[in-house]
This record gives C-alpha cells, structure tokens and sequence, in this order.
C-alpha cells in the first residue's frame, strides 16, 4: 500500500466548505470533496482540488443524495477528477463526534478509494481564527485505517490535512466579514430552484 | 411553511432596509408574522429603530414586541449584552411577567447555564402547566445540551397532548432522520399527512424516507407519494420528479428476472424525465446534458 497518505485541501475547496456551514449555522450541513490521488507510492498525496456542497436540511435520506452524487460524478469525471472524501459540519457546536451519516457515505466513498477522507468541521478551530492566526484547516480529518473503522488523524500532532495555499484562512476570514456566505449554492438550493448553480463558478470571481 | 410570494415580499423589504430605504417596522412584523427565523438581519434593523427615540415613539405600544423580538434575536446571534438589555426594559415596564420571564430562563438557555434555564422554565410551568411555548424551550434545551434521545422523548410527551401541532412533528421526524430513525420518521410524516392531506412538503418527506429504508413495498409506496406531491404542485417540484425516477429504477432493479405483468408500466418516469428536461432547458440549460446522462443511467433496462 506504501506510506501514510497526506491530504492537501485547495483555497477554493476549502473555502466554499466552510462558508456552506457559516450560511446553515443552525443546521448540519455537508459537502463532498472533489479531486485526484498523486505523489508517490511512498509518499501518496490526495489533492482535493474542489468541493461541491451538498445539503443542509433532512440530511439522511438517500434520494437526493444519489441524484448529487451521480451528478458530480458525471461532471468532475470528465475533468478526470473523483469523489475523493466528505465533509460534514454538525448542527450544534460542541458536537465533535463523527456521526453515523457521515460514516455511511464515507463508506459508501471508501469502496472506491480507500485513501478517502472524511473531514468534520472544527467549531472551536473556526471560533478561534478571528483571534488568532492559524495556518492549519479549521477541520478535523479521519481515515479508515486496517481496523476498517473511522480514526481521527492528527491527534499525535503530526499534520496530515495541509491547506495548499497557507494564506487560505486569512483569505476565508475576509469573505466571513463581508459574509460572502451568503451567496454560497448548495444541491439543497438547486432542487429548489434549478437555476441555481451548485458548481458555484460564479462565486469566486 | 411560507409561500413563494410571501418570501419574496420578505426578501424585498429586508434588501430596502439593507439599503438604507427604511421600512424596517413592515420587514420586522412580516418576519414575525411568518415565524422567520432571519436573527441577524432582525437584529440590525429592530436596534435601528430601538435606538432612536423618534423611531421607538412612533411605534406606540408595538415598542414592547420590539423588545421582544430584538431579544430573542440578539440571543440567536449569541450578542448576549444586547439580549439582556431589552429584558431589563421590558422587565422594568412588565415587573412580574410570565411572558418576560420566559425571555429571562432564555437567556439562562443561551448563556449555556443549563440548569438554571431549566429550573426557570419549570417553575415557570408549576402556574402554566401547558404553555406550550416553554415546553417545547424545554425540548430545544435538551437539544442544545446534546442529549437528543431525551429530546425526543420530550418531544414525543409533548405531542401527546398537542398532537396538533404539526411543526412539532415536523421537528421530532428531521430528529429521526438525523439519527437514520427513519421508520419512526415514516410515522411522524404519517401523521401529518392524515391531518393536513393537502400539503405537498409532507408527501415529499415521506417519499424520502420510505425511499431510503428500501425494500419493494417502501419503494412502490414511495413512488405513489412523488407521484401526489407532484400532482399537488403541479408538476413543479423537481424533488419529486427526480424521486419518481429513482423509484422505478430501484424497483426495476429489485425485479430483474419476475414475470414481465409484475413490472411497472414506464410511462411515469418517462413523463417525470419529459418534465425534468423541459424544465432544465428552459432554467438550467448548462446542466441540461448533466441531467441527461443521469436519466439514461437510471432508465429502465430489460
């Protein structure tokens, strides 16, 4: 299998992320990450170069999940890009359990790659970025590891989820006070109204 | 629930007062009248008018729900210093009031004192045992405090009395769902459907969850619910039409191989696939081959 995997998260993947859960504060809110697996065998490197968000309400039923997925699959697919993780952002802000949904669908992504990553809002991470500078994303990252169960990664102090531009946060804490969040798109939205865009190619221009 | 018309009405005031073109008191008693839950822009404007005397004045007796209103939102934006400045005003002019001090237990609630909060609201019960609003704080509290287990048995007390309140049922099925509870969210949509028929939302719920625990009679059951909740909003609700296709494909699925008279007729998901591509065309034309290639993967194939 080679060495231990680092996931490196682009500007603009990370960004709409966590705006998508800034915009449904009091909901849970999710994402899936786009992107590709490069580096070497022994130093393999998941580069999740975008992310689509997906929902932030009745989270845990399947329809339009699938109608999402395959979407993205067909569109990302074509750019020879894969669904290489999740992202969940929980409702209440102590919560920082990795909850069951986010298990499934993560496993439901592992089948297909098991370097797949599931990324949970870090509430207090997020808090703390008005105060002080911080380089690291405001996400914690768990893999499934031999046990085939869902490990949070990181806790030993070694960094494992990088941000490829390391002045992303200072840029993300811009758009939060001219609340850019608000123009974020989600599938939720686009259900609703087709017409709007959850590629959001719009957003960062 | 909120009808497109009203949000737009709701949106085009609150971007007049975003821009400085007043109005702010319509905007602020169409939020309260549609139940909205918009804290921050509900904040802003209401301390625009609470903070000038002229302003205040004119509204008469109206200023004391504006205290109110700006209170609860200050509270949802977590601007605690604000919140507990309207409840001393409204303290000051109401001494004794149970209506203020349902405000003050939460506060309790907001300020995260848990226990306070919940001694507040139950004394608060011992004169008014079935104030609703205090016993669903109560749920919210539990909530809040992450014990979602005992949030639902709250909730399920609670809806034994007031089985008429159909957000409260409404809440305790998106707290199933977000458990993947799933056929105890069936139940709850169940129920509000037998006592409101008529409304699409809950059809559409329904669908969805009968759709995820799967299975030939869920999915079957779940088709019929796509197929009423776009017969009750005329076509136009592309949830549901995207459901009916998922419906018969999974069903197809579940029956490869049975006798050709079991299958359903395709005629269903072909009209819901006609409707989805009309519409993509017409509103979305850059994802209308994305939305191609997603009905010929879920056609039916014999």
């Amino acid at each position: 299998m080679g060495g231990v995997s680092r996931y490196e998260i682009g500007q603009n993947a990370y960004i709409k992320l966590v705006l998508h859960a800034l915009k449904h504060k009091t909901s849970a809110a999710n994402g899936v990450l786009l992107g590709r697996l490069s580096g070497s065998d022994a130093s393999p490197v998941v580069e999740v170069t975008d992310s689509v968000p997906l929902f932030h309400s009745q989270i845990g039923v399947l329809a339009p999940l699938e109608i999402a997925l395959i979407m993205i699959e067909e569109h990302y697919g074509a750019q020879g890009l894969s669904i290489v993780g999740y992202f969940h952002a929980n409702e209440r802000f102590d919560d920082a359990e990795l909850g069951n949904i986010a298990k499934n669908i993560g496993d439901h992504i592992y089948k297909n790659l098991p370097q797949a990553a599931l990324l949970l809002l870090d509430n207090k991470k997020l808090e703390a970025l008005s105060k002080q500078k911080e380089m690291a994303p405001v996400m914690q990252l768990f893999t499934k590891d031999a046990s085939k169960s869902w490990k949070l990664v990181g806790s030993d102090g070694s960094s494992r989820l990088l941000l490829k531009e390391p002045s992303a946060n200072i840029v993300l804490m811009d758009y939060i006070s001219s609340g850019k969040w608000m123009d974020i798109i989600d599938f939720d939205d686009h259900l609703d109204d087709i017409s709007k865009d959850w590629l959001n190619s719009e957003l960062f221009k | 629930m909120v009808s497109k018309t009203e949000e737009a009405e709701v949106n085009r005031l609150e971007s007049q007062a975003d821009n400085g073109g007043g109005g702010e008191w319509e905007y602020l008693s169409l939020v309260r009248k549609l139940k909205l839950r918009r804290p921050d822009k509900v904040l802003k404007h209401g301390l625009t008018i609470l903070n000038d005397p002229k302003k205040r004045s004119s509204l008469g007796h109206d200023e004391w729900t504006l205290y109110e209103q700006v209170a609860i939102a200050a509270m949802d934006c977590h601007c605690l210093d604000v919140a507990q400045d309207c409840i001393k005003v409204l303290q000051k002019k109401f001494p004794e009031s149970k209506r203020v001090g349902r405000l003050e237990a939460m506060l309790l609630e907001a300020k995260g004192s848990w226990a306070e909060a919940e001694k507040a609201y139950l004394s608060l019960l011992e004169d008014n045992p079935l104030d609703q609003v205090i016993l669903k704080r109560r749920v919210a509290l539990t909530k809040a405090q992450g014990d979602i287990s005992g949030a639902i048995q709250r909730l399920s007390e609670y809806l034994e009395v007031f089985m008429a309140d159909h957000e409260a049922w409404r809440e305790l099925a998106e707290i199933y769902v977000s458990l993947q509870m799933y056929k105890q969210a069936a139940f709850c949509y169940e129920e509000l459907i037998l006592s409101q028929p008529m409304i699409p939302l809950y059809h559409l719920a329904y669908a969805d969850v009968l759709y995820t625990l799967g299975g030939l009679e869920n999915l079957q059951t779940a088709k019929k619910y796509y197929a009423s909740t776009i017969d009750l909003t005329g076509g136009k609700n592309n949830r549901a039409l995207f459901g009916v296709c998922l419906c018969t494909f999974a069903v197809a699925q579940l029956t490869k191989g049975r006798y050709k008279e079991d299958k359903e007729s395709p005629e269903l998901q072909s009209l819901a696939a006609a409707a989805l591509e009309k519409d993509y065309k017409l509103r979305a034309p850059s994802k209308l081959s994305l939305l191609g290639s997603t009905l010929r993967s879920l056609k039916l194939s014999s």
